[in-house]
């Protein structure tokens, strides 16, 4: 079962406002440089991308490596002009997709 | 299951302690001079210039498991000419790479904040590539905390 | 009340031959106590360590439940003439943080270590060199302190095998070395200098704090019928308005059970005789449960029982228990908790007892897990190198209650969030 990601997306702005954006996906980020109490390397599993698209197109990105902490929390800004929906999407190492969406009025 | 639900990945982490606690362990570790190869990749063999980014990190964190990270660029963010890409290394980590954003003239601010692992004392770099292919950097040293009781 | 006798019926129903506190009434007190399963532990037995922490065993050293260490020996070891050692071994000896966290964990010594973060619960030693001490001095004090002060905080090195009687000749050797101040790389290293941390992060926020799952499954938990059919949510529907101080009202002393009993206990008891839900102490159930029920009186002050004569012989028991010497380490609570109170033991700030407990159950971004006081606890033992004692355990009943006295009037926030 895919977890719930957390997003903070303001229901409203005004138009060209910038606004803020935080999410956060519970995820254990296991970074593939831990031995268990066997000695034995701990695979790495993380969530490898994360994107945040507005009405289709690219606001912000990033390519992960294990040195993002567990539960990796994102914020960023974005400037919007019309009203429409962010989509989030985070990849993880086995391909699997997690994504969320959230919309915003712009008056 | 695609991949471990989150109790199950909590679970991990409570029967873990010892070998969680040190986020990382065993292995080389990265250098500076690794870092230094990962950011020539980065801007194609440029230096870049100091300065235009600033870093906020603590200057002391008491674990190196989540170290809030933050980096806001001085630069316009239009179509015409914006902050592209900012590459995050870590001097003293494993291996140097953190993450790569990438903004566009839609992010309306090169700025933002995440949590980061950092197995030890050290410096993390930031640098930043414009639309126009201008490169700027800056760096800052944080002094993660030794523990009392060693084990 | 409506609700508590409600319970007492359904327990009654289904807990069989369960004996069930308060079934048969005759309690002297003005509210009808909830229905507890009185058989039986909270907790695993025989208690098993948790798996990644050392596994080492520690029986021949003090527990608080238990007195095994060896007593102290009442003479210095004699030194004939001048302690000839390793001194470059031993600069690297007082800072092997394997050997009980070295020497820098308390002490600044010079450039061991590299002065990386040396704490300061005890005097600086960049300069013993020139005090003219003796070698014998030196060396007992490094062996055993307890010889020239019974109650001193210093580990006992020598008598509890941290180091070999030739490795503290070593540290001797290098201590002798120690004739200038230490000189440090950056003002944060220097103890003296150093900012205690400050806790910014705004625990109830699910965003700031992954603990926050607890809260949720908690939640589903107290709806989640039992075999029996029955759920926290048949006799108390209405939680947030029935829960609304009582978690601050916990640790409390138990009559039937003779111990104090936290809300992780009582959970695991109140549970069983009821619902009969399989919750024991230290399990994800248990702690969502904790966590959930602290979370509904956040806000409210601490505020346990004090006055009454159960209580107040629990608190002395507590006193007591936290000034006993346990561990290899052979360290009381109030070493740390007492004196090297806002000092640093190596890179980590030690706070007062007071605002140790509001918190609990807590977040800890280190192991990525929630811990209740009872693991917090346990652990403090395992870290100075003593055996734990199992989490429903009347000694840490006894000192869970000294430690809530201390935070009355703090306010509840659950989850916190530490490192």
């Amino acid at each position: 079962m895919a977890e719930t990601p957390k997003i903070r997306v303001p229901k409203t702005a005004k138009k060209g406002e910038i606004v803020e954006i935080k999410t956060l996906l519970p995820h254990i980020m296991e970074s593939g440089q831990r031995k268990d109490k066997d000695g034995k390397t701990i695979p790495r599993k993380i969530i490898n991308k994360f994107v945040a698209e507005f009405n289709g197109k690219p606001v912000f990105s990033a390519n992960i490596e294990p040195a993002i902490a567990a539960n990796p929390y994102m914020q960023f800004f974005a400037k919007v002009d019309e009203s429409g929906t962010f989509k989030f999407t985070w990849t993880d190492d086995d391909g699997s997709v997690t994504t969320a969406e959230e919309k915003i009025t712009v008056a | 299951m695609r991949h471990l639900s989150r109790r199950a990945a909590l679970a991990l982490g409570a029967g873990s302690a010892a070998i969680t606690l040190v986020g990382w362990n065993g292995g080389a570790f990265a250098t500076p001079q690794a870092a230094a190869d990962d950011i020539a990749k980065f801007t194609g063999g440029a230096t870049p210039e100091k300065g235009k980014i600033s870093i906020e990190l603590p200057e002391i964190a008491e674990n190196g498991n989540t170290v809030p990270l933050s980096f806001a660029v001085d630069a316009p963010m239009t179509d015409a000419d914006h902050v592209s890409d900012v590459l995050v290394v870590a001097e003293g980590n494993p291996n140097p790479g953190v993450a790569t954003f990438h903004f566009t003239a839609l992010s309306g601010k090169a700025e933002a904040s995440t949590r980061i692992r950092l197995a030890t004392t050290q410096n993390i770099v930031v640098v930043a590539k414009t639309s126009g292919g201008k490169f700027y950097t800056a760096q800052k040293l944080v002094k993660v905390t030794i523990g009392g009781c060693g084990g | 009340m409506r609700n508590d006798i409600l319970a007492t019926g359904v327990a009654a129903i289904i807990a069989g031959a369960f004996v069930v506190a308060g079934a048969s009434g005759v309690y002297a007190q003005a509210k009808k106590p909830a229905p507890l399963e009185l058989k039986g532990d909270a907790a695993a037995r025989p208690w098993k360590r948790y798996p990644g922490w050392p596994a080492a065993d520690y029986s021949k050293y003090n527990t608080l439940g238990n007195l095994a260490s060896a007593p102290a020996p009442k003479e210095p070891r004699k030194i004939v003439g001048p302690v000839t050692g390793d001194a470059a071994n031993g600069a690297k000896l007082v800072a092997d943080r394997t050997r009980g966290g070295s020497c820098l964990a308390c002490h600044v010594m010079g450039p061991a270590g590299n002065a990386d973060l040396p704490g300061n619960v005890a005097p600086d030693l960049s300069e013993i060199g020139n005090a003219g001490r003796e070698d014998e001095w030196l060396y007992n004090y490094v062996f055993d302190a307890r010889v020239y002060n019974p109650e001193t905080v210093m580990p006992p090195w020598g008598s509890h095998g941290f180091f070999s009687e030739a490795e503290i000749k070593d540290i001797v050797a290098f201590l002798k070395t120690l004739k200038s101040p230490a000189v440090f790389k950056t003002a944060l290293d220097n103890p003296e200098k150093r900012p205690p941390p400050v806790e910014k992060r705004d625990n109830l926020d699910p965003i700031e704090n992954p603990g926050m799952w607890a809260v949720d499954k908690g939640q589903e938990l107290w709806k989640e019928k039992s075999a029996a059919g029955f759920s926290c949510n048949t006799c108390h529907s209405d939680p947030a308005a029935s829960f609304k101080t009582w978690a601050a009202s916990m640790p409390k002393w138990e009559p039937w059970l003779e111990k104090v009993l936290g809300v992780e206990e009582f959970v695991t008891r109140h549970a069983k005789a009821t619902t009969g839900a399989d919750w024991p102490m230290e399990t994800d159930s248990n702690r969502a449960m904790s966590v959930y029920l602290h979370f509904l009186a956040n806000g409210t002050p601490i505020k346990v029982d004090t006055a009454s004569a159960e209580a107040k012989a629990a608190i002395a028991r507590g006193v007591e228990l936290s000034k006993r010497k346990v561990g290899a380490l052979n360290m009381a609570c109030t070493d740390c908790h007492g004196i090297a109170v806002n000092h640093w033991i190596r890179g980590q700030w030690m706070g007062e007892p007071k605002g140790q407990y509001d918190h609990f159950p807590t977040w800890r971004t280190s192991l990525l897990a929630i811990w209740d006081i009872r693991q917090r606890f346990q652990w403090c033992s395992v870290n100075i190198r003593g055996d734990e004692l199992p989490p429903d355990s009347k000694e840490y009943g006894d000192l869970e209650l000294y430690l809530a006295s201390q935070n009355e009037g703090l306010k509840l926030s659950v989850p916190g969030i530490r490192h």
